[in-house]
């Protein structure tokens, strides 16, 4: 699916001051992040003052105003999976990857997001990524998670063009 | 054409316009509410909740901001209970321990009864008390600030981080900024910080005569209604 | 399907479409909801529909892909009608059995059934399993007969006669004062009588009001709103369509958190197919009432859950809540006359309607009226989404539902009511799931989330998680919330890493009373809760830690040590390789050390030794 681009995200929305937040949902679908050039596009579009723009972006955990890495692990902190030690997971991920939530490893390929509840709380502690939810996680599979994301990766880069 | 309605405000029966705010009527009468993030002329948000009344309703109190709180015809309030003091004596508490660097949080924390900081202190240079943005948005409608992120992370900055060109360099921002004013000794450092009883404010004659207005130098410097 | 332009059309339809289905004799309901699709219910699904179509069963089976059934834990799982046949834990390669045998030759297949785990029973059938047995699903059970983006099938279960009923010559107060009777309350923590907020945004002023479902769920821990509009949206929809009736309304939006991506979907399904049917927008079913629905998605905040932060968020501006001097239901979304309500009170309202507010009334306490649909997860064996009558002990939901303890460890506590809530201990079981008695207990029904701690939960580490998400969720506007959680936090972080002081406990409940008392919004006039439940029944904990610098649960890393029991290690070496600090020294067959110096108590080694050799003091 091509992503749309910042016309057509704009399109049936203009000048409807009230659409910000689904317009910008729409630009973070469609281009992983929130960058400068997307606010001005929508504050223009919508009318809506661009310090207006950048304060929804930044308030809300939805929008990224920096890309991520190609695989986002999104790790669930809520109270379910808390009692089943998702906080020992997540030290894990930021020990193994070396960054903290948020932030993106030096080869683009990881970042870690922390979400507080993706409602799947019999099954926890959950980690997804790319759409795949991983139930039951262990810091053992989650090494071992990563490890594959990593080959997977690596193969891509690596077959012949 | 303007209504008029008479409210009970700690036994007073004060005439007011319909829709005037507690805090406003009180003050223009001379009754002390302590206050912070309320500016005369820029809208009121109820976010630094110092100006916190009991407001009776059927026998039961609510505690609630007398900046958001509107005038009705027949409304009761208590602006100086000893509940409502140790809630403000709390909450201006906590805000000296967060920028003790500033004589208004200083004024306000002595204004509010504060004898001990109970709490580690940190130097803060903003209290997110918002006079800043809302100057910036209301009076001259530059929109150049406003504040970003979420809760811990709240700021106030500019798009991007970068001052832009539509900031109109009128200074409304810096002059209602309660952390402009240094406290009389000058600075604090770092690991220096301490709860200061030292201000010449004329706050701490109020003691005698608690709840009335003194003209004190800390509304002054920072516009309180009753300058207006 | 064409536009219905009345009531007798609906009844033709649904005849209609009942008539096409005459021939099917069994019904096969696969769960497809987020949980079982976690466990690949999709790749089931698949499975199942190429065998009933390899098989030639096509015309007198129905596969039916269901929401959620509230047994997450089982999944896949599969209802098979007649029979009420429950089959759980099912993979693809299971399918040409199912339909071979079961739905052919109408075998079973033992290793499909449930067998419970306290008791060590197989049961047939869903009726007979006690998880289910001890429930009263009113509204969950609704969900095995419709696949949520199917209106064909919400319309043959019966639905929509309610919206018909109520149009075809029930006026606005009537269904006002039946709401009011029937008792039902707010389903989404605040317990207000619903009754009573129509009647009110119905009596105030303006011709532009709104109605607004709450799918924000943002208690971590809770996933009943999900279910409910994952599973059923029309049901809700409905439910929407009298209340905007009833109370004025022209326009609706449903408010979806952005985290649950296929209750937006599905909700967007059922509001273009309805909109087909013409059950949504001008003059519906040839009455007199116009009304639209907009989905509206979440951005990430739990403060979006709060009344004002969400319309304002509707609005397209940040989710910060604003003082609510002047209710909702007069000044609301874009500043018209709004009845905000939860998920679940919304899909009660139907029923309601239909079988009347003494039916609904008939079940409960006195003051907590019908059922409530709760998310039971935590330390227990059956972690799933229960739907109980009000008046229910907590007792029977946690060991009766949920099986009791996990791991023979004994149970401890339920943290009921999310980060609003409280704690309650195990002698306190005896108390009723009701609004007002757990209240009054220190905590609350809140949203539903109802989480089983055990032993080896600390509750100083469970005020402080609490207080961290809190922090994080706070919108920062507000002093008390934005300082005083702060505060708390560092106090609570103080004692839980060996600093604490005992004058600190007052402090802590002087510092919680004054956020309880000052706070602008919800958010933080119940952030104390936590702090203030786990300090009145648990204080011996936040003692323990203060006055002997000890986690009793073992828990808060900086009062514990890992060590090898000797006793108990084999020497298999799997621990020193899987250490990441290399802390973990030893001979191959001889019992390991842990050097406490160099250990950063990360639990991988606990979590993966097969003989249960490694020990925290």
């Amino acid at each position: 699916m091509t992503p749309k681009t910042l016309d057509q995200i704009m399109e049936g929305r203009r000048s409807q001051p009230n659409q910000l937040i689904e317009a910008l949902q729409d630009v973070q679908e469609n281009y992983g992040y929130i960058s400068e050039e997307a606010m001005k596009a929508v504050s223009l579009g919508l009318g809506v003052p661009l310090m207006e723009v950048y304060r929804v972006a930044s308030f809300y955990k939805a929008f990224r105003l920096r890309p991520a890495g190609k695989n986002v692990l999104t790790m669930c902190m809520g109270t379910a999976c808390h009692v089943r030690s998702s906080r020992l997971l997540l030290d894990h991920a930021t020990g193994q990857l070396g960054v903290k939530p948020g932030e993106v490893t030096t080869d683009g390929l990881f970042s870690i997001q922390q979400v507080n509840c993706l409602g799947a709380c019999a099954l926890g502690p959950i980690v997804t990524e790319n759409g795949s939810y991983h139930h039951h996680m262990t810091p053992g599979k989650l090494r071992k998670l990563i490890e594959t994301l990593r080959q997977k990766a690596e193969d891509r880069q690596n077959v012949p063009t | 054409m303007l209504q008029y309605v008479n409210v009970n405000i700690d036994g007073a029966i004060i005439h007011t316009t319909k829709g005037n705010s507690i805090l406003n009527t009180a003050v223009e009468y001379g009754i002390c509410i302590p206050h912070l993030c309320h500016v005369p002329y820029l809208s009121d948000i109820g976010a630094c909740r110092l100006c916190v009344v009991e407001h009776v309703v059927n026998g039961r109190s609510n505690i609630t901001t007398s900046c958001t709180l509107n005038a009705e015809e027949g409304m009761a309030v208590m602006t100086n209970t000893d509940r409502i003091r140790k809630l403000r004596r709390n909450l201006a508490e906590l805000l000296v321990a967060q920028a003790p660097n500033s004589r208004a949080i200083q004024d306000i924390a002595v204004r509010c009864g504060v004898k001990e900081v109970r709490y580690p202190f940190r130097n803060e240079d903003c209290v997110l008390c918002g006079r800043c943005v809302r100057a910036c948005t209301e009076l001259w409608k530059a929109r150049a600030i406003g504040f970003v992120g979420r809760g811990k992370n709240r700021r106030v900055d500019y798009p991007f981080g970068v001052r832009p060109d539509f900031c109109k360099q009128c200074g409304a921002c810096v002059q209602l900024c309660p952390m402009t004013i240094t406290p009389c000794n000058g600075p604090m450092k770092p690991g220096e910080e301490r709860l200061c009883g030292n201000c010449e404010s004329q706050l701490m004659i109020s003691e005698n005569t608690p709840g009335s207005c003194t003209w004190c130098k800390l509304g002054e410097s920072f516009a309180c209604g009753r300058y207006a | 399907m064409s536009r219905l332009n009345s009531f007798r059309e609906l009844e033709h339809l649904r005849e209609q479409l009942r008539n096409q289905r005459k021939n099917i004799k069994t019904s096969v309901m696969v769960c497809g909801g987020t949980g079982c699709r976690a466990s690949r219910s999709q790749a089931v699904i698949e499975a199942v529909r190429n065998e009933i179509s390899q098989q030639g069963l096509e015309p007198t089976v129905r596969l039916c892909v269901t929401g959620c059934h509230g047994f997450c834990e089982q999944g896949p799982v599969m209802i098979i009608e007649p029979g009420n046949i429950f089959y759980c834990h099912i993979s693809p390669e299971d399918a040409f059995e199912i339909i071979f045998h079961t739905l052919k030759k109408g075998q079973i297949i033992d290793r499909l059934l449930y067998t419970d785990p306290v008791s060590g029973k197989s049961y047939r059938t869903e009726s007979e399993i006690p998880f289910y047995r001890a429930q009263d699903r009113q509204i969950l059970s609704q969900n095995l007969n419709v696949d949520p983006c199917s209106i064909e099938d919400y319309i043959v279960a019966g639905g929509y006669s309610a919206l018909a009923k109520v149009l075809s010559g029930i006026t606005p107060e009537e269904i006002i004062s039946e709401i009011k009777t029937s008792g039902l309350r707010g389903r989404g923590g605040g317990g207000f009588p619903t009754g009573r907020k129509w009647s009110e945004c119905k009596e105030a002023p303006g011709d532009e009001k709104y109605v607004i479902c709450n799918a924000d769920e943002g208690d971590p821990g809770a996933y009943m709103d999900r279910c409910v509009l994952e599973g059923n949206p029309h049901l809700v929809l409905e439910g929407m369509m009298i209340g905007a009736w009833a109370v004025g309304a022209r326009k609706g939006y449903v408010y979806v958190r952005n985290e649950y991506p296929l209750a937006v979907k599905h909700s967007r399904i059922a509001v273009e197919q309805a909109r087909d049917l013409g059950l949504l927008g001008d003059n519906i079913l040839g009455s007199s009432f116009s009304f639209n629905v907009d989905i509206a998605r979440g951005g990430g905040a739990f403060v979006c859950g709060e009344s004002t932060a969400l319309m304002a968020s509707v609005e397209g501006k940040v989710g910060e809540p604003r003082p609510k001097d002047v209710h909702t239901v007069v000044d609301g979304l874009f500043h018209k006359p709004t009845t905000l309500n939860n998920v679940e009170t919304w899909a009660n309202v139907p029923s309601i309607m239909l079988n009347g507010s003494s039916w609904f009334a008939s079940k409960g306490t006195p003051k907590s009226k019908g059922t409530k649909i709760l998310a039971l997860t935590g330390r227990i064996k059956n972690t799933g989404l229960v739907e109980v009558a009000m008046g229910t002990p907590i007792r029977t939901v946690v060991f009766d539902i949920g099986g009791g303890a996990a791991d023979g460890k004994a149970v401890k506590a339920v943290q009921t009511g999310g980060p609003s809530g409280g704690c309650l201990p195990v002698d306190m079981f005896d108390l009723a799931v009701d609004f007002d008695v757990l209240a009054e207990a220190g905590s609350m029904i809140g949203s539903g989330g109802m989480v089983v701690m055990d032993e080896s939960s600390c509750m100083v580490d469970v005020a402080k998680y609490f207080l961290e998400f809190l922090q994080d969720e706070s919108c920062g506007k507000c002093v008390p919330c934005r300082l005083g959680i702060d505060r708390m936090l560092e106090i609570v972080t103080d004692i839980t890493e060996g600093r604490g002081r005992p004058d600190q406990l007052d402090l802590l409940e002087e510092l919680a009373d004054t956020v309880s008392q000052t706070a602008l919004c919800g958010l933080g006039k119940t952030a104390p809760n936590p702090v203030l439940s786990t300090l009145r029944y648990f204080r011996a904990e936040y003692e323990a830690h203060i006055k002997e610098k000890k986690c009793p649960a073992g828990v808060c890393r900086s009062l514990i040590t890992y060590f090898i029991d000797p006793d108990k290690c084999t020497g298999c070496g799997t621990c020193l390789r899987e250490c990441a600090n290399k802390a973990i020294t030893g001979v191959k067959k001889e019992p390991h050390v842990i050097d406490a110096a160099l250990c950063i108590k990360c639990g991988i080694c606990r979590s993966e030794c097969k003989f249960d050799a490694i020990r925290v003091a």
